[in-house]
């Protein structure tokens, strides 16, 4: 059991600064992803509350101690590792039971935790082969028995699905969410897929370029993104981002995009003849045919190509003279090209400050 | 005929060539001395040379091995007391020499790959670099601090020359077979609780096996095939070495190229053996299933 409290953490390679400082708490029991683009940090982060990294500057507390210079061994902290790391010499038993061996726990009690561990994650028939004639679903499972057997106080995953196939991965998931649940071991889980961490995380943290973005639950992240980058980032396919023109005249205010005008509520403060940036989600777009019936608040949307994936259908064209992705849940028997119309309700056109990409609301 | 399989018939007549080179130069020698060894002392100076002897005589090994044997017509004593002592120091003096060696190297390589200190990749380049060095350079500031070490003619001291000849070699070797394993690996053993030192004996020495048979052996032939170093530092039977023993069948009037060659091919018995054990733990693979 244990919370985790990261506050003010820095790490330098040189000169070169790869984590800004960075505040994070942790509930006990939380399942809690690490996302962001290569090279934003995640991974680093992550070993550098194992011990693996050393910490530039800030601390790490476990259950309010500080762990910043506590030995990776002393941690109590079981890894996942991106390629398993599982010990090549030894029977999968042998790995699992690995940690337990070298605190001296008894022998048959490292057989009883090792065979439950096994039973659990449907490994029992294997527990005298080597890694080698394992599969790599298998061999995952083991990584992942081996950091369940010695019942640490919690769980580090560094991207341990991506060398999965698609299938075996969305099972892994599903197992490893059920299992953290089970257990209720706080889990700290790295990830580049916004699809793991979507559907696994109590929280998300949105990390770029070694800052936190946003840290909020999935759900949170995608209807009200702290700023543009966050709103790029969640969701696929990704947010359609449009320039806006602020127009004052009669009738109040209003936001121009190509050839749609919508009405800015009074809240939005913005000058006139600003511009504010726009986005729109693929999936909350209405599609409507042809442009004749225009009105106000419709979109001129030029449809290119159609690309049906099954469950959804993608639309891909041009609008207020930009490329626009529209995923609609119905089967479009469109011909290419074609004049189509595009439009959306308030609730769903999010508004971002042009400067700096902060949030400002939706209409 | 078309030309690609002409193309390819040049192509395994020239492999074929070349490995005929090969063998030539490479068990010649060998076979040229095993002839020798078994052709009795007037044959040999015949004129005509011969590719096999006419009779085939046992009598070379017979004064190698036996108590006493007849040489150009005398009763001589064997010279299987020297030689058996000089097999012995050099079988106790190569064993030595490995086993530091490769110890030496197992450890300290790792340090040069995992821990961070001041001046650690300079240091070794530094200790890499004396592998340039002429041993003949050397040799005279060695003798006199062998001398004043009262290591001269003892086993530790030739050894210690061998390794501070081979562990250069064997410490680079190392480097690099510890610089291709998985850091994950280490760091997996780390967070399970294990030490750095636990870690390098259990996970990452059997892992690097093979660099260190490969090692060893390596070590093991050098030191096997050493002339100039025991020839000052082992003058005596005490640790000389059959090396330099095997030279001295060369007497002032009447050079004993049957006892010679005799005595060579004994002599290549051991490190042959060595080899083949060895050999059978020198496996690819072992990483195999580490990793994704």
């Amino acid at each position: 059991m244990a919370n985790l409290a990261i506050s003010g953490l820095r790490k330098n390679y040189g000169t070169v600064e790869v984590i800004h400082g960075l505040d994070l708490t942790i509930e006990d029991g939380e399942f809690i992803s690490l996302i962001g683009e290569s090279g934003c940090g995640k991974s680093t982060l992550l070993r550098m509350i194992a011990g693996l990294e050393d910490i530039s500057a800030g601390t790490i507390s476990v259950n309010d101690r500080v762990i910043n210079d506590v030995e990776p061994k002393n941690r109590d902290m079981a890894m996942v590792f991106q390629n398993y790391a599982l010990y090549p010499h030894l029977t999968v038993a042998e790995n699992m039971g690995f940690s337990l061996k070298l605190r001296n726990v008894e022998k048959a009690q490292i057989k009883t935790a090792v065979g439950e561990v096994a039973e659990m994650l449907n490994l029992t028939p294997y527990l005298d082969r080597l890694p080698r004639a394992l599969s790599g679903g298998q061999r995952q499972r083991v990584a992942m028995g081996r950091a369940i057997v010695r019942r640490p106080q919690v769980f580090l995953f560094d991207e341990p699905l991506s060398n999965l196939d698609a299938k075996l991965r969305v099972q892994m998931r599903v197992e490893i969410r059920a299992l953290q649940r089970r257990l209720g071991t706080t889990s700290i889980y790295v990830t580049h897929d916004q699809m793991e961490a979507m559907t696994m995380s109590d929280r998300i943290v949105i990390l770029n370029k070694g800052r936190i973005e946003q840290v909020g639950s999935p759900l949170e992240l995608y209807d009200r993104p702290a700023n543009l980058f966050v709103a790029t980032f969640i969701g696929s396919p990704a947010m359609n981002i449009f320039q806006a023109i602020v127009e004052r005249g009669e009738g109040g205010t209003h936001l121009r995009i190509g050839s749609a005008r919508f009405r800015l509520p009074p809240q939005f403060d913005i000058g006139k003849d600003a511009t504010v940036t726009v986005g729109i989600r693929p999936e909350h777009f209405e599609v409507s045919e042809p442009a004749g019936a225009a009105g106000e608040d419709k979109l001129d949307f030029r449809l290119e190509l159609i690309e049906p994936t099954g469950a959804e259908t993608h639309l891909y064209g041009a609008a207020a003279g930009q490329m626009v992705t529209v995923a609609v849940r119905d089967r479009l028997s469109f011909r290419t090209p074609a004049q189509l119309s595009l439009s959306a309700r308030p609730e769903h056109i999010h508004l971002f400050r042009e400067k700096d990409g902060t949030r400002l609301g939706t209409l | 005929m078309s030309p690609r399989s002409l193309k390819s018939i040049g192509g395994k007549v020239g492999t074929g060539f070349a490995i005929t080179v090969l063998l030539i130069w490479s068990l010649g020698p060998i076979y040229w001395s095993v002839v020798t060894s078994l052709t009795s002392p007037t044959d040999l100076i015949s004129s005509t040379p011969r590719f096999w002897p006419s009779h085939v005589t046992f009598e070379h090994y017979a004064r190698l091995f036996g108590s006493t044997s007849l040489s150009q017509g005398n009763e001589v004593q064997s010279v299987w007391p020297q030689f058996s002592a000089a097999l012995i120091n050099s079988l106790i003096t190569s064993a030595v020499a490995t086993l530091l060696t490769v110890g030496i190297a197992a450890f300290s390589a790792y340090a040069f790959v995992r821990m961070r200190f001041p001046g650690r990749d300079l240091l070794f380049v530094l200790v890499v670099a004396t592998l340039a060095i002429p041993a003949y350079t050397v040799m005279i500031p060695l003798y006199r601090l062998m001398i004043s070490l009262k290591l001269v003619d003892t086993y530790l001291g030739v050894s210690l020359i061998y390794v501070s000849a081979f562990l250069p070699l064997a410490l680079w070797l190392m480097r690099s077979v510890y610089q291709a394993m998985p850091l994950s690996l280490e760091e997996a053993a780390w967070l399970d609780g294990a030490s750095k030192l636990y870690t390098l004996v259990r996970i990452v020495m059997p892992l690097a096996a093979p660099g260190l048979i490969a090692a060893a052996i390596i070590t093991f032939l050098n030191a096997w095939g050493q002339f100039l170093i025991p020839l000052v530092f082992s003058p005596t039977l005490a640790t000389k070495p059959l090396t330099v023993l095997i030279p001295e069948f060369v007497g002032r009037n009447y050079v004993d190229y049957g006892l010679i060659n005799a005595a060579g091919i004994v002599a290549i018995i051991p490190p042959v053996l060595v080899v083949l054990l060895l050999n059978r733990f020198l496996v690819s693979g072992l990483m195999a299933g580490a990793t994704k």
